[in-house]
């Protein structure tokens, strides 16, 4: 997807104005409407329920970025990130219950903040490990050892051995209290909410920055046509291997932020589905766009929901419907996708696209 | 000595079933280049239906007809109104269509016929085992291996010998030379989806007898993409022994290995051996190397 055009009668004049991330008033305006929504309109007027959502949508945009970035961006199809996310969930998780911190970083809170950056660290060193093949294989068989990953390191060494740390059985809880970012205790929604709108500003800033620098001009040639770039001296197997080191460390922060709205966390948390779901995030957005991700993310998290409270009047008549809306869920997600494809393969991003151009280049629009 | 060869020949017996579904997607990916995620969700409709049908009473082998009868169908439903318009679209477009299709499946699946386990009443099987000289094997086992071999042979042969067959070989073969040949791609297409369907079917009744049916059996449609790259992408031959090879790896790894590692060993060393086999022989045992070309 090309660059939005300017509106007529704008010109730049400078490079750095050729740079710039808001290039004209408006969308400056825009987006610091969009920074109060997101900072002070939500967390005035929202309920507990709302929060909630967001922090929903919050989670997919962090874990779906990865995946953005692996598919839609280097073109290595991956059908395993939630391995990715469970593996930060859970080096999190048992650096903050298990680690012997010293007092001093458990007196400034800083336990989970640094557990975090460990734990996006650890997985993304687990990514590369599993990108490893990419180096050999591709398409298909790529897709294969990226199911590989999340069957072995979720059904497998999850379930079956980090589990059993501390002799828990299945789930580690995390009482209450144990997350605190600095002076503050992660204990009700809002304050979930406003870490996760600082991480998810922070990861989609890193990664938009990443994607116009050399290293995403490397990526793109590589999805575009991986023997061309080759031939054009991109040492292919390091930036494959880089895309998954930074996918992964998404998924870690991803999976080390959720915890805080958890009060246990097991590897049910993790399955498959979830990674097939993350997929479908990107496809209903949009391959090969970072709004696309967002849009993806607020679509299915909203659809879904409006989907249940469309059930709800029904549940009297017909109590089965919600009893078994999982599966209604997962009928209702497979539609969706099949049906993306079929009608709008671009997705929900490229419509937005040509909605900005059209009142762009109103009215004059050739 | 004895646990050995006992889990050789049981391997062997399920690696039969795994071999017939098998088929089916190799089938589905040689005519059509489709790859699909959604084999399993098959498996799970047609053990379903076959299931639903014995239950209402009718003899097994007459319930099994019919339910290969709506994979049928219902395989030409799912090209006509899915994989049709999908031709000549990107790899990832088309696998995630077969993933949204799996769920779709699925949620049906579950929706209908719910999560319990249920187990085929009274047992097309007898229970006692069949000696076989030091050998002891379940009838189920045995009976599987024979129907799975007896469809493998039917289906080989309608391939090589039946109007239908040659066509579909001819698409596989060459899709333009077919074409101008006067083959129907489409129709081929949607012959191949619908044997697919009824391979699948097939495979997961007899999953089902074995250890009752439930959603896990789905789980099947996975084990076949170790099989299938194990004999190679686009080789029948390959399907077959991918999936024999298949089946006695994971009831060898059962026995043995799951003392040192204990839990789902048998459910991940396919995976694992697929993942460290990819690496070497990224073609399979005989599949085709693609030269790429910029």
């Amino acid at each position: 997807m090309s660059t939005t055009w300017l509106p007529c009668g704008q010109y730049h004049q400078s490079y750095a104005e050729d740079h710039s991330w808001w290039q004209t008033r408006f969308i400056k305006g825009k987006m610091i409407l969009l920074f109060v929504i997101l900072f002070v309109v939500i967390p005035l007027f929202a309920d507990s329920y709302g929060l909630s959502i967001c922090n929903q949508i919050g989670y997919t945009i962090l874990g779906a970025l990865g995946v953005q970035l692996l598919i839609g961006y280097c073109g290595q199809i991956t059908l395993g990130h939630a391995a990715f996310l469970a593996v930060g969930a859970y080096t999190s998780t048992l650096l903050v219950l298990e680690f012997p911190w010293p007092a001093v970083l458990v007196h400034w809170g800083l336990a989970y903040p640094i557990s975090i950056i460990a734990a996006a660290f650890v997985a993304g060193v687990w990514s590369v490990l599993f990108g490893l093949p990419s180096a050999r294989v591709k398409g298909f068989y790529l897709i294969l050892t990226t199911m590989a990953a999340q069957f072995i390191t979720v059904d497998f060494i999850l379930t079956q051995y980090v589990s059993q740390i501390g002799g828990r059985g299945q789930a580690f809880s995390l009482p209450p209290g144990t997350i605190r970012v600095g002076p503050w205790v992660i204990d009700s929604d809002l304050k979930v909410y406003f870490m996760m709108i600082v991480l998810v500003i922070l990861a989609v800033a890193v990664l938009a920055n990443l994607l116009r620098s050399k290293v995403g001009r490397a990526w793109v040639a590589i999805r575009d046509n991986d023997i061309s770039a080759e031939v054009m001296g991109i040492n292919v197997v390091k930036y494959k291997l880089l895309a998954f080191f930074v996918a992964g460390f998404i998924g870690g922060i991803a999976g080390a932020f959720w915890i805080s709205n958890l009060a246990a966390i097991s590897p049910e948390h993790f399955p498959w589905f979830w990674s097939l779901w993350l997929v479908g995030v990107i496809l209903i957005g949009g391959v090969g766009s970072i709004h696309g991700t967002i849009f993806g993310s607020i679509f299915m998290v909203v659809v879904i929901e409006a989907l249940q409270l469309a059930i709800l009047p029904l549940a009297d008549i017909y109590p089965k419907l919600l009893m078994d809306f999982l599966f209604i869920k997962e009928g209702t997600f497979g539609l969706a996708i099949c049906a993306f494809m079929i009608f709008e393969p671009n997705g929900l991003a490229y419509r937005w696209w040509q909605m900005k151009n059209y009142f762009n280049l109103w009215p004059f629009s050739y | 000595m004895d646990l050995f060869l006992e889990t050789l020949t049981t391997g062997v017996m399920v690696g039969g079933i795994y071999a017939l579904v098998a088929l089916g997607w190799v089938l589905i990916y040689k005519c059509s280049g489709v790859l699909n995620l959604a084999m399993g969700e098959m498996t799970l409709i047609g053990a379903y239906v076959c299931l639903s049908f014995y239950s209402m009473g009718i003899p097994f082998l007459l319930a099994l007809l019919f339910s290969l009868i709506i994979g049928f169908i219902l395989g030409v439903l799912t090209e006509r109104i899915f994989l049709d318009r999908l031709i000549g679209e990107p790899v990832l477009t088309v696998i995630m269509v077969t993933v949204g299709l799996s769920f779709f499946f699925k949620g049906c699946v579950e929706f209908i016929w719910g999560t319990d386990t249920r187990v085929f009443k009274p047992p097309v099987f007898a229970l006692e085992p069949i000696h076989l000289g030091p050998l002891v094997i379940g009838r189920v086992y045995l009976w599987s291996f024979v129907a799975a071999i007896v469809l493998l042979v039917i289906f080989v042969s309608f391939f090589k010998y039946t109007r239908w067959g040659l066509a579909m070989q001819a698409t596989a073969d060459d899709e333009m030379a077919a074409l101008s040949l006067g083959v129907s791609a489409r129709f081929v297409y949607a012959i191949a989806w619908a044997i697919a369907f009824m391979a699948a079917g097939v495979g997961g009744t007899l999953l089902g007898n074995i250890n009752g049916l439930n959603i896990s059996v789905g789980y099947l449609g996975l084990l076949v993409l170790p099989a299938v790259v194990l004999g190679g992408l686009n080789s029948v031959p390959g399907a077959i022994v991918g999936g024999i090879i298949i089946g006695i790896l994971q009831n060898l790894c059962g026995a043995y290995l799951d003392r040192f590692f204990p839990g789902g060993v048998k459910q991940i060393a396919p995976f694992v051996f697929m993942a460290v086999f990819l690496l070497f022989k990224p073609y399979g045992l005989w599949g085709w190397e693609r030269i790429e070309r910029v």
